[in-house]
């Protein structure tokens, strides 16, 4: 219990010498071994207890509960002075809304509630320590060099704010080891409202009209679903008497009407705060941050969050039809929708952020599900998408400030122009679409649960959802895969910091490809079992392992059989007279010089966002209401 | 054994004729003539091609264009010129634009004279041009063996 | 158990990369006497695919770019890896996913070579593995659901359905019983996947094309060899698909399987030599509308069922 405490508290501790501390040096130091020791703690702990199922601890403080109170309270207060300051109203009211809902809370019920297990430990929050403690310490590491870079590329006499900005990234780490330690939900929520907090103040972080009008849009929908949370806590209170979410949990599979109410709010917090249709807009709108941030909030922190409360809450889904519906349906029409839009996309980073949502969604269908065999997928694709994406994240934040541009239609040639990075980019595209990576290994679980329940819409949803992946990863990937002439080489000035981080995101991405089948022997299982008291897993450890060698084969030809052909070089065929083969220039027909330029497709008027987000926001929207007013309705009933 | 001679790929390029000559070329492929008989495939990319056939004379807009396919067609390559104009210029010859023949741009392996010039003709030369073909792979495949 | 399943794909894995090459061989060789029939014409000999790649082998090596044969190889590869997998009875989802990554890196293999030609033809093929996934995913879903409703009949304790090619060979009645609409849709989509007008878009197997020879453009010699030969696997693959509908436990029933493939083949033929190439757009609606249809339609009424 001690490593619990540790690394809920050591994160915080950093960001508050952080504050104090503003020498540039110093900072960097205390980054770097903060993370450091982060990463240490959080793979130590899970390699104590690799394998265990649900390990509860005694951990009652009522000082614990007033802090968290009066945290979460502050959270509130600090939203409504920002709400005054830029005049939103509808942050202010939500605001105002939410400290009401929880002062009621704290003082009708909390200490009337006894959670006297406020820890726990299974092998799903082993899962999350890992994402949390390493891939997020490497997002911090990553940080130091990218705000180097940031700062010097903001305007002279510009305010450094830049230890707030590693002080906020360190507390949003603490948080979320809250939410994934905490039995007592009151702690949760904590956790839950300090990462909106947080996540609102780093969307903002550049002070800019745009940054502040999309930090209030995430604050807005966020408060929405924490007031979702708080109140699920306070039907959670009448009906069944209880704050333990373990004990909750086990109500709910044994009496799925009693807390019918509850996990509907708690899966639409959870919605909320995984970003999924009609919510999609604080997440794509939070690109305006800095990249760390941005991967900071897809990849480990914040979204997974809100899938790691619906993973949960899986076992209730699987015996409670109205939320299950609403969470499959909402998830698999994020996927599919999102996976469209993405296609239209040129900006390197809304097209990650679309792919973000759409996996979310994904694995918000597979929570509704709530099958082991769905759970595992979910897991999975929690796990993958984290490493591959955070990967991602990094190598265009790196690419941005040494090309100038996030838009793919500028990452032309980098394949020569930056070599490793653009390697490196290209590992991380396959690891989020294709076989034998564990993305798709995941989604392949996925189709096998949907079909072995008989979710005709989701495997149909599936279907049309990874073509439209397919689609613009691919044509990505070739942008990045084009060579001509000799460009300059840019990548010589990268900060060793960022190469740390990216480097260590793809090592972990193979490493966890390669070892996927001893992965779900070893964390994967053991929470199925421990919750489900079976095992599931659809694909046999053969065809897990076949998949594995043929990680090591595309990993091998990516980075070391790329380059070495020894035959001739010859210029590109232009249909004519060639005049440079380096920029594809060729003789016209009235003999001047005309340049080839190929850009990709983008599909707008099929696949544009004002065609499709309208769809997904509307049916969305009606149905999760159609089952709040279902859920409200059989409660009457009870 | 040399596999150059059975597949036979050619591309075809109009230099500056009156299109008789194109008409033939492509006739040769058609069901009358069938050139596929002996795995001649039109492939209109230099970089697939082995045989090269040019109708119509060189001239000063065309020159550059002649001389870059060629040089993008890949070792051994056969060229053929169709047409007497391809030959030698034919009734162009004086032309105040036209420099010549084909063989003024590039080195021709094959003429096959006639105005327009005649499907059968085109595939005794494209046969003709078979044999030159299979000579230069050999002198290549050497060349290869000799090298390393 | 994993070692012995490894093995067994090694070895099916070494079979196909022996055999289909000159199945897929023999194929095109009919391909092009049949097509040359149906347009009157004579046609080359029967072995001129084996003559042109061979031929292509002797050419000088030539490239434009130092990457370009790795990821050539690399399809290869898992073209052949996909082919051992399937033709070892194995999971026919797993089939689908590593075939579409060969499809990658020939995608990524044509866009490496930045010809516009080629980068054209590498966006077309984007398009077109996204208008077949739909159907190719759909048809697997099917093939296991129909199973599921096959295999407790004969007796077996397992329940649910399974992926596994293999199992064909213990069903008593074939899987076409059941998902003849999936069937049909693969049969459409075949035509994308063979790469047969009037879906060649990408790249066309014979003469000219508005983008040169699209996706291979910049290929020549002996990488342009080894695109044919993938071709072959791949056809040899993709006709198995067509062959497992009829497969089941009763005799000569592989016979009927590799009869209605090669009838299935011809028909793709007919196709080839009687359609123009259409537009993309109607490319993609068409082929979702029948996944859509076709596929959706089938698993509906077999999740009923």
């Amino acid at each position: 219990m001690e490593m619990l405490l540790f690394l809920m508290a050591f994160p915080a501790l950093i960001a508050a010498l952080l504050v104090l501390i503003r020498n540039n040096a110093a900072r960097n130091v205390i980054v770097i071994a903060g993370g450091a020791v982060t990463a240490i703690a959080s793979i130590a702990c899970v390699c104590m207890n690799l394998g265990c199922g649900l390990v509860l601890f005694d951990c009652e403080s009522a000082f614990a509960d007033t802090l968290c109170t009066a945290v979460s309270c502050i959270c509130v207060v600090v939203v409504l002075a920002f709400a005054v300051k830029y005049k939103n109203v509808i942050a202010g009211v939500l605001g105002l809304v939410q400290l009401a809902v929880v002062l009621f809370v704290e003082f009708a019920f909390a200490h009337e509630m006894d959670v006297p297990q406020g820890l726990y430990l299974d092998s799903l929050t082993l899962m999350m320590v890992f994402i949390i403690g390493v891939i997020g310490s490497g997002i911090c590491i990553y940080a130091i060099g990218y705000m180097e870079d940031f700062q010097a590329h903001e305007p002279e006499g510009a305010k450094d704010r830049r230890p707030q900005f590693f002080a906020l990234m360190f507390i949003f780490l603490s948080a979320m080891f809250v939410i994934v330690f905490s039995n007592n939900m009151a702690w949760m929520f904590t956790g839950w409202e300090v990462t909106t907090l947080c996540s609102f103040l780093l969307i903002g972080y550049t002070k800019t009209e745009e940054a502040i009008a999309n930090a209030f849009r995430q604050i807005i929908m966020n408060l929405a679903g924490g007031i979702a949370f708080i109140l699920a806590l306070y039907v959670c209170a009448t009906s069944v008497g209880t704050f333990s979410l373990d004990e909750f949990i086990r109500a709910g599979v044994a009496n799925p009407s009693l807390v019918l109410l509850p996990v509907v709010l708690l899966a639409f917090a959870g919605i909320t705060k995984a970003a999924q249709m009609p919510f999609q807009t604080w997440l794509l709108g939070a690109m305006v941050a800095p990249t760390p941030t941005s991967a900071l909030l897809h990849s480990s922190t914040m979204v997974k969050a809100g899938v790691f409360l619906l993973v949960k809450l899986a076992p209730c889904f699987l015996v409670s039809p109205v939320p299950s519906v609403m969470v499959m349906l909402v998830g698999g029409v994020t996927f599919l929708l999102c996976s469209f839009m993405a296609i239209s996309q040129t900006n390197a980073k809304r097209v990650l952020a679309y792919s973000t949502i759409a996996n979310l969604g994904l694995i918000t269908a597979c929570a509704g599900v709530g099958t082991p065999e769905a759970v595992w997928a979910a897991m999975f694709l929690i796990l993958f998408h984290a490493i591959a994406k955070s990967l991602l994240f990094l190598c265009v934040g790196t690419a941005e400030h040494h090309i100038g541009s996030r838009d793919i239609e500028d990452m032309d040639l980098l394949f020569e122009r930056m070599p490793r990075l653009a390697r490196l980019m290209m590992l991380g595209i396959m690891g989020m679409f294709i076989a034998p990576f564990g993305m798709l290994i995941a989604k392949w679980a996925t189709l096998v649960s949907f079909i072995e329940v008989g979710q005709v819409a989701l495997i149909v949803i599936l279907a049309f959802g990874s073509a439209a992946t397919f689609m613009f990863w691919a044509k990505w990937l070739g942008k990045l895969a084009g060579i001509a002439g000799e460009p300059q080489n840019v990548e010589l000035k990268v900060h060793g910091s960022e190469w740390f981080s990216v480097m260590l995101m793809a090592m972990l991405l193979v490493a966890c490809c390669v070892l996927l089948p001893v992965i779900s022997m070893a964390v994967a299982e053991p929470y199925i079992t421990s919750v489900f008291g079976l095992p599931g897993q659809d694909i046999s450890s053969g065809n897990l392992w076949i998949a594995s060698i043929c990680v090591c084969i595309t990993v091998i030809a990516l980075f070391t059989g790329l380059g070495r052909s020894k035959k001739k070089k010859v210029d590109v065929y232009l249909s004519g007279v060639l005049r440079d083969d380096g920029t594809r220039a060729f003789q016209d027909s009235l003999s001047g010089e005309s340049v080839a330029t190929a850009r990709n497709w983008y599909m707008e008027d099929v696949f544009g966002e004002a065609r499709i987000a309208p769809v997904g926001v509307v049916f969305n929207s009606i149905l999760m209401a159609c089952a709040v007013v279902m859920a409200l309705c059989g409660m009457t009933l009870i | 054994m040399a596999y150059s001679g059975k597949s036979p790929w050619v591309i075809h390029y109009d230099g500056s004729s009156c299109n008789g000559c194109d008409i033939e070329v492509l006739a040769t492929l058609c069901p009358g003539f069938d050139g596929e008989r002996f795995g001649v495939v039109n492939t209109g990319n230099p970089k697939h091609a082995d045989i090269f056939l040019v109708t119509g004379s060189v001239n000063e807009q065309n020159i550059d264009v002649v001389k870059q396919i060629y040089e993008q067609m890949v070792e051994p390559k056969v060229v053929v010129a169709c047409g007497i104009c391809a030959c030698s210029g034919g009734i162009f010859h004086d032309c105040y634009n036209v420099i010549g023949g084909v063989d003024q741009a590039i080195p021709v392996d094959v003429y096959a004279p006639g105005c327009a010039v005649r499907p059968e003709t085109l595939i005794d030369a494209i046969v003709a041009g078979v044999a030159a073909l299979d000579e230069k792979a050999e002198a290549l495949a050497r060349a290869k063996k000799e090298r390393g | 158990m994993v070692s012995l399943d490894l093995l067994t794909l090694i070895i099916a894995t070494i079979a196909f990369a022996v055999l289909a090459p000159v199945a897929g061989c023999l194929l095109a060789g009919v391909d092009r006497i049949i097509s040359a029939r149906m347009q009157g014409r004579v046609g080359p000999p029967l072995l001129q695919p084996y003559y042109d790649v061979r031929k292509l082998f002797e050419k000088e090596r030539v490239t434009v770019n130092g990457v370009q044969d790795a990821y050539v190889i690399c399809a290869l590869i898992f073209a052949v890896i996909a082919g051992g997998i399937f033709f070892s009875g194995g999971n026919l989802l797993f089939v689908v996913f590593v075939i579409t990554l060969s499809s990658l890196f020939f995608i990524i293999a044509a866009y490496s070579s930045r010809s516009p030609y080629a980068e054209v033809g590498a966006a077309r093929e984007t398009v077109q593995v996204m208008a077949y996934e739909p159907m190719v995913l759909l048809f697997a879903v099917a093939f296991y659901m129909a199973t599921a409703l096959i295999l407790p009949a004969s007796g077996d304790i397992w329940q649910g359905g399974t992926f596994n090619v293999g199992a064909i060979f213990s069903l008593d009645v074939p899987v076409i019983i059941y998902a003849w609409p999936a069937f049909l849709g693969l049969m459409f989509i075949l035509t994308i996947k063979l790469r047969k007008s009037p879906f060649d878009l990408s790249m066309s197997h014979h003469a000219h094309q508005e983008i040169v020879r699209g996706m291979t453009t910049e290929m020549s010699g002996s990488t342009l060899g080894l695109v044919e030969i993938l071709h072959w696997c791949e056809n040899v693959l993709f006709l198995g698909w067509v062959g497992i509908f009829f497969v089941w436990g009763g005799p000569l029933s592989l016979a009927l399987g590799i009869l209605v493939a090669l009838l299935a083949y011809f028909f793709e033929i007919l196709i080839d030599n009687n359609f123009a190439r259409v537009k993309w757009q109607f490319m993609l609606k068409s082929a979702w509308a029948v996944a859509f249809v076709l596929g959706g339609i089938n698993i509906v009424v077999l999740a009923m069922l």
